[in-house]
């Protein structure tokens, strides 16, 4: 335990700047995967554990789309709406056929899907460490602020991905489809009722939150090394947050995303070895105190 | 003691058991699966480290293939059977017993990482048949006489001496370029605590003025490396050391360049020389210093190079650490088998193994010999080097002496109470 | 009631007798070796089942109390100061009272929350084994092997006495928790499973009842983890790690969750599986996903499950198609 190192940190602009910027990178990336996560719990009420499978799969994605064509616009696209696209498909063909039966049934199709995705990665892409690179146009030296210094490509990826997130709330409280994605949650038949092609909406939602691992990966790729079973890290770590933020709401694993991005940029500083303990006691904690999480709501059906 | 005599009775004539239900088995391939002798190698296949298994294989099929096309031992071909460990010492342990108690496998090479080669370990003291572990680096496997299995030896580079080389090595650049600030990140388990420890403890006793201001710790596997770096940042290190390796290695490297870290703080690193990892780095920083890990240019000489091409030919990337080590110890079941005359019991190969000077290309002065005192393979290269952005990727190795390596690794088992 | 002991006891004979023939007809040590993975991984199943299948208790840690059994018997023994039997009884206890640490906080919670806050718990104890490195070797496990003295003339050090014992363990382990699966606690839990608010009315505690059959299913799967320690002669961190848990979890699904020995068939499945297509095939995953596939999405319920169901089915529809017969006879 280090405080002493820590509030100097705090107290000059530059070490305060740079491990803000490391809380912001971390936990954007973080908060990217896990509203997706938690859109899909939200609204469908299941866990779809194979999150962390569609993170990876959206880094090679990108990967590929960038090695073919260079251009890291189309990567990203390639991520995103790839991942988006099976995330639908499996959700047709495979999680539907799931839907309220037991919580076991729909672990073990996910797990399935784990050891299916990364058996297929390994095989397509072999199992060698694959970086994708830097692209051009954040090549460039980093960004400095008030003495501390954030790459540029952070800085794309920290607003990237809040644009996206405000984007995403923005749809789901302000128009009308949001409206009926959120009566989806609480009460399908009603919805059914109103005319709605519900098995289409689920299948939406289901590939939206996949959209977003995809995009999450494909933000990841240029600096994270990509290996088959690189996703399960990472849905842990979002499953850390989403139970803390609360299963279903995206302003919640924001805050919960950030407030991980945070424990790990300072613990680096002034506590180390508590990072991972203090992680799970806070979501032990949560657990305990509010299980429905900091603004989660008790779960749809 | 009895026991395990009598386990070797039992387990040899299950392996005629074995080989008798094959005759009727597969009437077709009889005569053929009469004559191959079986060896079995337990590795990690799936998962992150998936890459420790596929290199490691082609290492043995190429030292494999060159004796089964001379006509292999009398007349026998040699097979390697492979099996998936999935990373689990448990399955590691599970799968060594079934190669040798189901497949008839009558030799273990062992691709583990360390904690499943501990695994495999135990089973050979069961079991009593000729093991070499070709990837753990744990100096304690065989240098802890608690540990010693008489059928077991290690053919792979140990802790301990890359400790000495690198200490020495790095003592060397810090005293001419006046690096006395220094700082190591490495992952948070037993072999990275274990190697950094070890590095700076060398590195100090040949430069006394070095000081380590800080140590980080990141977790095994962990994706992102952004908070170590940063932190890095603040330190202001002159040098870093850090024992990452594989694709842990290649993100802390690319995630570094965009802070401009390497500008002007040296790296010395013990796992940044496999080829695999320096390709897969799209911004190699130049003048970054590393352990020998592979390279075809090191040791110079054509058998290398043609062991290089050999081993392309089968995966289509340049050996990784693992591939050489295994490679060799392919080569000594090889020399051993024949000095046996083919004759595959455990004893009577250890015998052979145990203090064998082995003529390859990738040793220092054309051969690697196999301690007996404690079955450790010595005289294989442990030199640094310094990174180049393009291919052979490291030069300038600079080789340690052996005779320096062994004087202080005698010193260190001492203070151990293990000599 | 009675009849219903009598034909336990005569299914748990044939079982040890079977068991115990087994490999003198095929005397390979292979076909041991499997066994003993099947005994461990199964209690570690089967006790999972006592808090899954009877109580509805979905829970993603239990190897925590698999991991805890080794580790506390491997450094038991190795501390030298201990015999096996105390040594297994003392790790027992010890994961009993792990179990109801843990349980008191974790049965207070409903449906998914308690399968997360099993899970939380679980993560927390594998990195509490990763850190302790000067106790439980951190990464690299137990090491240096687990000794086997010899007691009451019983040495373990020979491969038949071991899978003996580990025979006489487990089927004990199994008649303890048949007799909790048939008692009136039993019926209790699975009343707390269909309907906690009328077992509450019933005068039943259900949070102190929870907590019961928490501590036990712990326990019993320590002795999973004995066993397994004893036969690797080790201990590893992956034993807690929450793949474990998850095969578990799979075992129970293969087998099915409402016959009692349902997990131990799905433990014999799994392993079956696993070891032909490591075999067989580098490519593991995407064969064992595509068979869970197909076993979830196509039967929908354990194998077990599905034949006991479909043995039913084809029962009444036989009984159907007499009753209409002895009706036209009648007629």
């Amino acid at each position: 335990m280090n405080l002493e190192a820590l509030a100097s940190c705090l107290s000059t602009s530059a070490c305060a700047v740079t491990q803000v910027s490391t809380a912001l990178i971390i936990g954007m990336l973080l908060f990217m995967v896990a509203s997706g996560l938690s859109l899909i719990f939200g609204v469908l009420g299941v866990i779809n554990f194979a999150h962390g499978a569609f993170y990876m799969v959206g880094a090679y994605f990108a990967y590929a789309a960038y090695q073919a064509t260079e251009s890291f616009a189309v990567a990203f696209l390639a991520g995103a709406l790839g991942v988006g696209l099976i995330g639908i498909l499996f959700e047709r063909f495979i999680m539907s056929r799931v839907y309220g039966k037991d919580v076991l049934m729909q672990l073990l199709v996910c797990y399935a899907a784990i050891l299916i995705f990364d058996d297929l990665v390994k095989i397509i892409a072999g199992p060698e460490y694959k970086m994708m690179g830097m692209p051009e146009a954040f090549a460039l030296p980093p960004l400095e602020f008030g003495g501390g210094f954030v790459p540029a490509y952070y800085v794309f990826m920290i607003l990237a991905s809040l644009a996206i997130g405000i984007g995403l709330w923005l749809a789901i409280e302000k128009t009308r489809l949001g409206k009926i994605v959120r009566a989806l949650a609480i009460n399908p038949p009603m919805v059914s009722a109103l005319g709605i092609n519900t098995t289409m909406l689920y299948a939406g939602v289901f590939g939206v939150g996949s959209l977003l691992a995809g995009i999450a990966g494909a933000l990841a790729a240029p600096t994270r090394t990509l290996t088959p079973g690189m996703g399960l890290s990472i849905l842990i770590e979002s499953f850390i947050v989403t139970v803390i933020g609360g299963m279903g709401s995206i302003v919640g694993a924001l805050i919960a995303a950030l407030l991980i991005g945070f424990t790990r940029a300072f613990g680096a500083i002034g506590f180390p070895l508590f990072v991972d303990g203090l992680m799970f006691a806070m979501m032990a904690l949560v657990l305990i105190l509010k299980p429905s999480g900091l603004l989660g709501r008790e779960p749809a059906r | 003691m009895s026991e395990i005599k009598s386990g070797i009775g039992r387990r040899t004539f299950i392996g005629g058991a074995v080989a008798g239900a094959a005759v009727t088995g597969f009437p077709h391939i009889a005569g053929a699966q009469a004559k191959v002798i079986k060896v079995g190698m337990p590795t990690i296949l799936s998962g992150r480290v998936a890459i420790l298994g596929t290199s490691s294989i082609p290492g043995v099929q190429v030292a494999f293939n060159a004796i089964n096309a001379a006509g292999g031992i009398d007349g026998r071909k040699l097979e390697l059977v492979t099996r998936d460990s999935k990373g689990r010492p448990d399955e590691a342990a599970k799968v060594t017993r079934d190669l040798i108690n189901n497949d008839g496998c009558e030799i273990i090479l062992d691709g583990e990482a360390s904690s499943g080669s501990f695994a495999v370990h135990e089973v050979i003291r069961d079991l009593g048949v000729l093991c070499l572990h070709t990837n753990s680096e744990s100096s304690t496997l065989t240098a802890d006489p608690k540990q010693k299995v008489k059928t077991a030896f290690r053919c792979a580079r140990q802790g301990i001496h890359d400790a000495v080389a690198g200490g020495s090595y790095a003592a060397k650049i810090a005293k001419e370029k006046g690096l006395k600030k220094w700082m190591t990140i490495s992952p948070d388990y037993a072999y990275g605590r274990d190697n950094t420890a070890e590095f700076i403890q060398y590195a100090k006793v040949f430069e006394p003025s070095i000081e380590v201001v800080d140590q980080l710790w990141p977790k095994l596997f962990a994706p992102d490396y952004t908070e170590s770096i940063t932190k890095t940042m603040q330190v202001k290190p002159q040098a870093v050391y850090s024992a990452l390796w594989g694709g842990d290695l290649v993100a802390f490297i690319e995630q570094s360049n965009l802070y401009r870290v390497f500008q002007n703080t040296a790296f010395f690193s013990g796992g940044l020389g496999d080829p695999p990892i320096l390709t897969a780095i799209k911004n190699l920083p130049q003048g970054l210093n590393t352990a020998y890990r592979y390279n075809k240019k090191f040791p110079d000489n054509p058998g290398n190079e043609q062991f290089n091409d050999e081993y392309v030919k089968l995966v289509k990337h340049e050996p990784t650490n693992w591939g050489w080590q295994n490679f060799v110890a392919a080569n000594f079941v090889i020399e051993a088998l024949k000095r046996t005359a083919g004759k595959t019991d455990g004893a009577a190969l250890a015998s052979e193994v145990s203090g064998m000077q082995l003529k390859t290309p990738l040793g220092v002065g054309g051969t690697i010999t196999m301690r007996d005192t404690d079955h450790t393979i010595i005289n294989y290269p442990v030199a640094w080097g310094k990174t180049v952005s393009k291919a052979p990727w490291v030069v300038d190795y600079v080789d340690t002496e052996w005779s320096k390596i062994l004087e202080i690794e005698q010193q260190w088992k001492k203070e151990k109470g293990w000599a | 009631m009675k009849s219903g002991v009598l034909r336990d006891l005569a299914v748990g004979a044939v079982l040890v007798a079977l068991l115990l023939v087994l490999p003198i007809l095929f005397p390979k040590p292979a076909l041991r070796d499997f066994l003993i993975y099947v005994m461990a991984y199964g209690l570690l199943a089967m006790s999972l089942n006592l808090l899954v299948g009877l109580t509805g208790l979905v829970s993603f840690g239990h190897a925590a109390f698999f991991a805890s059994g080794a580790y506390m018997f491997g450094l038991l023994m190795q501390s030298g100061t201990v015999g096996i039997p105390v040594a297994m009884l003392a790790t027992v206890g010890g994961t009993a009272v792990l179990a109801l640490v843990i349980g008191a906080i974790c049965v207070r919670l409903k449906e998914i929350y308690f399968s997360f806050i099993t899970l939380a718990f679980q993560m927390f104890i594998h990195s509490i084994i990763l850190t302790w490195v000067s106790l439980t070797g951190g990464d690299q496990g137990l090491r240096g092997g687990i000794p086997r003295p010899p007691f009451l003339g019983i040495d373990l050090n020979d491969a038949m006495t071991l899978y003996v014992f580990c025979v006489v363990v487990f089927i004990l382990c199994i008649a303890i928790m048949r007799q909790v699966w048939r008692s009136p606690f039993g019926f209790t839990l699975r009343m707390i499973r269909d309907n906690p608010t009328r077992a509450n009315f019933l005068g039943a505690d259900v949070v102190r009842v929870k907590l019961g059959i928490f501590v036990l299913a712990g326990s019993m799967a320590s002795v999973g983890g004995v066993l397994l320690a004893l036969f690797v002669s080790g201990a590893y961190p992956e034993f807690g790690f929450w793949t474990t848990s998850g095969e578990a979890i799979f075992m129970i699904m293969l087998g099915g969750s409402q016959l009692f020995i349902g997990p131990v068939i799905g433990a014999v499945l799994l392993r079956l599986l696993d070891h032909f297509v490591t075999i067989y095939t580098d490519h593991h995953g995407l064969v064992l996903g595509a068979v869970i596939l197909v076993i979830v999405l196509g039967l929908r319920q354990g194998v077990a499950d599905y034949i006991v169901d479909w043995l039913e089915r084809r029962r009444e529809t036989r009984a159907a198609a007499a009753s209409v017969a002895s009706e036209k006879g009648a007629a």
